[in-house]
């Protein structure tokens, strides 16, 4: 039995060792140049990470970039063509905007909807109940699940006539005389259900991360504010929100970046050509189904602009809103 | 502290060493006995006086999943226990396969044999990833599956490029129409016959309708509307691969009399439903009547599987103004034109397609379309390989071209689905689609 997989083993064996060595090796020649040793061991021991990361990630990043400006469809070697894939996104491709439109609406629509939903459940998580602890993990669970998993749920959920959604709907629509909404079918309500869907992710994830920063809140603030008389509300808009300010911030940034690179649930969930392909799908489309991979890369370079952009003006924005304790005001 | 770095250093190093996880590596090589006869099925592979003791290992993948996998392997055995000179290797890759497929041509690290859709053969070969094998199969004189003037032309066709040969088709299936003749009993309709048309069909798919219930038919994209154009006498690519006549009265008349249909609750499963129960399994569990599949869907034998599923037979589809054209999906094994092993590639790619003609129906060939061979392969068959065998003659794949993905995706986008949801009607996307899809044809 072990006859069969010795060959490959010793592959491993000989990566393992020859890794071992260039570590040896890195630690005795940054000695040998007058570095102390603690940081020579600690250089030689990030030399696999450093290997992997500029092998495996900085390599294809490049390259990528490199392809961006090339016709290259995978089986022939990549033709340069400067920047006609850049020029083709605005000019000559009936699907690009109408990818980028439902990308956005769907950020749009998903991010300030996520983010309010977990700061409320939140803040309820906060207060001194019973069973806490069961809660905080019942609201956990959904971060930690599979994407592919949460789709074809949702699916079910979401389904017309049997789902979850529409049978809890349906005393409400039967009261109206309205039909039974078909989600994933009806070319207007697509984006609603994706939106919908996403809450699930961003619920359990951001939930918590704010929850630490809410229980990070020093009680001697609330003490203060409820001596000068402040209430509930007042203690919610000048303490909690304030000094949670940074937290906020950063799910933000995480849930913008997240939205504009949605792509595990519309490639589970069949949805109608017309409500468009989020601009990820389309990518991934390019690449492999239409041996395009040049255009694609194109597409995954301006996708990254896009994301860099709007990451800089939410960070341009947080000198009005975020709040750092000890960050002196100017 | 200079020790102790070093000693954390060695410590490290000797673990990489020993946490090394193996990966999955293709089976082992079962062992020849003499007991594994070869099947007679698969001629024995001439080998030359000079053949080196050791067979060459060649690699085959596939998109097969565990269960077609068991089975391909059944076959790859008898293959390889009768051949001295190559022993194959099953690399299946059941989830996105030409991702993989296109990655691992793309690194030089491809397989010598591959499993290509008849879509995908045009593209690849065009791209110059497939080996072109027409001198291989001019000199083999031998060998039966590689006798070009036993296949069917139209299925064979799908595997040239520009005169040339690019791979063997190892299947085509054509549509055939699964009824279920308890729902037409209980109606007091009789079973469907050749006399049928598409005015009996709709006819009957209405009679068959109990809204909310059951449906007369369902379409949702499949069967492709392709059938329906061919059989009105029109096609979407001409045979000269030169214009994309879908606004042709013909073309337009089997695209219209397709969307009459589709998610018409007159008629058919609406879209909602579809996607709510599944569309084959509608059939199975006995809410459709009449429902198009490719000839080896176990539709017809499921209920020997288990008994909740309903009991289906087969029939020809209806024929329309011109003719019975039925879709038929085919697949080939092609070899990877970066193969360090052309011959030995070449020969087992020949002895394999031998060994699938008597696996999977309907095999390509007018020699192996009969009663016999195809019960031999699927026993559940029986009652249904008549009906099959005369679909044959009708079947025809998709006519491709080197940008099909991109035809592709014209077609559907922009035509069949504003069609299919009553954006439009066949006539006024045809006129403004054709262009586009005629931009993507070769120059």
């Amino acid at each position: 039995m072990i006859g069969t997989y010795a060959y490959t083993l010793s592959h491993y064996f000989l990566v393992g060792a020859g890794l071992g060595l260039a570590m040896l090796a890195v630690y005795g020649l940054l000695r040998l140049l007058g570095v102390k040793g603690e940081a020579a061991t600690g250089l030689a021991l990030i030399l696999p990470w450093l290997l992997g990361f500029l092998i495996w990630t900085l390599d294809p990043i490049l390259a990528s970039l490199y392809i961006s400006f090339t016709d290259y469809d995978v089986l022939q070697p990549p033709q340069w063509v400067g920047i006609a894939n850049y020029r083709t996104m605005f000019t000559a491709d009936p699907d690009f905007l109408p990818s980028m439109r439902i990308t956005f609406l769907y950020g749009l629509l998903s991010v300030p909807l996520g983010l309010a939903g977990a700061l409320g459940t939140a803040l309820l998580l906060a207060q001194d109940i019973k069973g806490i602890g069961i809660w905080r993990t019942i609201y956990y669970l959904p971060a930690v699940l599979p994407a592919a998993a949460t789709a074809v749920l949702w699916r079910w959920m979401l389904s017309p006539s049997a789902g979850l959604i529409n049978t809890l709907l349906s005393p409400l629509l039967n009261l109206f005389g309205l039909p039974r909404p078909a989600w994933f079918t009806d070319v207007r309500l697509v984006l609603p259900s994706y939106v919908i869907m996403s809450l699930w992710g961003i619920f359990g994830a951001n939930t918590v991360i704010l929850l630490a920063g809410i229980k990070n809140i020093p009680r001697h603030l609330y003490e203060a504010a409820e001596i000068d008389g402040a209430g509930s509300w007042v203690r919610l808009f000048h303490v909690t929100l304030p000094m949670l300010s940074p937290t906020l911030f950063y799910t933000l940034v995480m849930g913008i970046i997240g939205a504009m690179q949605v792509f595990t649930q519309p490639m589970f969930i069949d949805a109608p050509r017309q409500a468009g392909i989020f601009i990820n799908v389309y990518i991934y489309q390019q690449a492999f189904s239409r041996f395009r991979m040049g255009y694609a890369s194109a597409l995954g370079w301006w996708l990254l602009l896009v994301i860099l952009l709007l990451t800089l003006l939410v960070f341009r924005s947080s000198a009005a809103w975020v709040y750092y304790e000890g960050e002196r005001r100017r | 502290m200079r020790h102790k770095s070093l000693l954390i250093l060695v410590a490290f190093a000797l673990a990489l060493t020993a946490c090394a996880a193996p990966t999955p590596t293709p089976a082992p090589k079962p062992e020849p006995t003499k007991a594994v006869a070869a099947p007679t099925a698969v001629p024995p592979t001439p080998v030359p006086p000079t053949a080196a003791p050791q067979k060459v290992k060649i690699r085959l993948t596939t998109w097969a999943g565990a269960d077609e996998s068991k089975e391909l392997q059944a076959v790859i055995d008898k293959v390889n226990a009768a051949s001295s000179t190559f022993e194959i290797v099953h690399e299946p890759v059941p989830a996105d396969y030409y991702t993989k497929l296109q990655t691992s041509i793309a690194g030089g690290t491809a397989a010598d044999l591959m499993w290509l859709s008849h879509e995908e053969i045009i593209g690849y070969a065009s791209r110059g990833a497939l080996l072109d094998i027409t001198e291989f199969l001019k000199a083999d004189k031998t060998n039966p599956a590689a006798k070009l003037d036993d296949y069917f032309e139209p299925v064979l066709a799908s595997c040239q490029y520009q005169g040339k040969y690019y791979g063997l088709p190892w299947i085509a299936q054509p549509v055939v129409m699964f009824y279920n003749p308890e729902l037409f009993a209980k109606a007091g309709i009789k079973e469907p016959d050749e006399t049928w048309d598409w005015a009996t069909f709709k006819d009957v798919a209405k009679r068959l309708t109990i809204p909310g219930q059951q449906w007369g038919t369902s379409f949702n994209g499949w069967p492709p509307p392709h059938m329906w154009v061919w059989q009105a006498g029109g096609e979407v690519i001409s045979p000269d691969l030169k214009t994309c006549p879908v606004d042709s009265p013909e073309a337009i008349q089997g695209l219209q009399f397709y969307a009459d249909i589709i998610y018409n609750p007159e008629y058919a499963v609406p879209e909602e439903v579809i996607k709510e129960q599944g569309f084959g399994e509608m059939a199975k569990a006995g809410k459709v009547a009449m429902f198009f599949g490719g000839a080896s869907d176990d539709l017809d034998y499921a209920y020997t599987k288990d008994p909740k599923n309903a009991k289906l037979k087969v029939a020809l589809v209806p024929k329309g103004p011109a003719g019975r054209a039925t879709f038929a999906w085919s697949a080939a094994t092609s070899i990877w034109s970066g193969t360090k092993n052309k011959q030995a590639a070449y020969e087992a790619l020949v002895a394999l397609t031998e060994g699938i003609h008597h696996w999977k129906i309907v095999a390509p060939r007018k020699s192996l379309a009969n009663v016999e061979t195809i019960v031999a392969s699927v026993p559940g068959k029986k009652d249904s390989a008549a009906t099959i065998l005369k679909a044959l003659p009708d079947m025809r794949p998709f006519r491709v071209i080197p940008k099909y993905g991109d035809w592709n995706d014209v077609f559907w986008n922009q035509f069949m689905d504003p069609l299919f949801h009553k954006k439009g009607t066949a006539a006024d996307l045809a006129k403004a689609v054709r262009p586009k899809l005629e931009a993507t044809l070769p120059k």
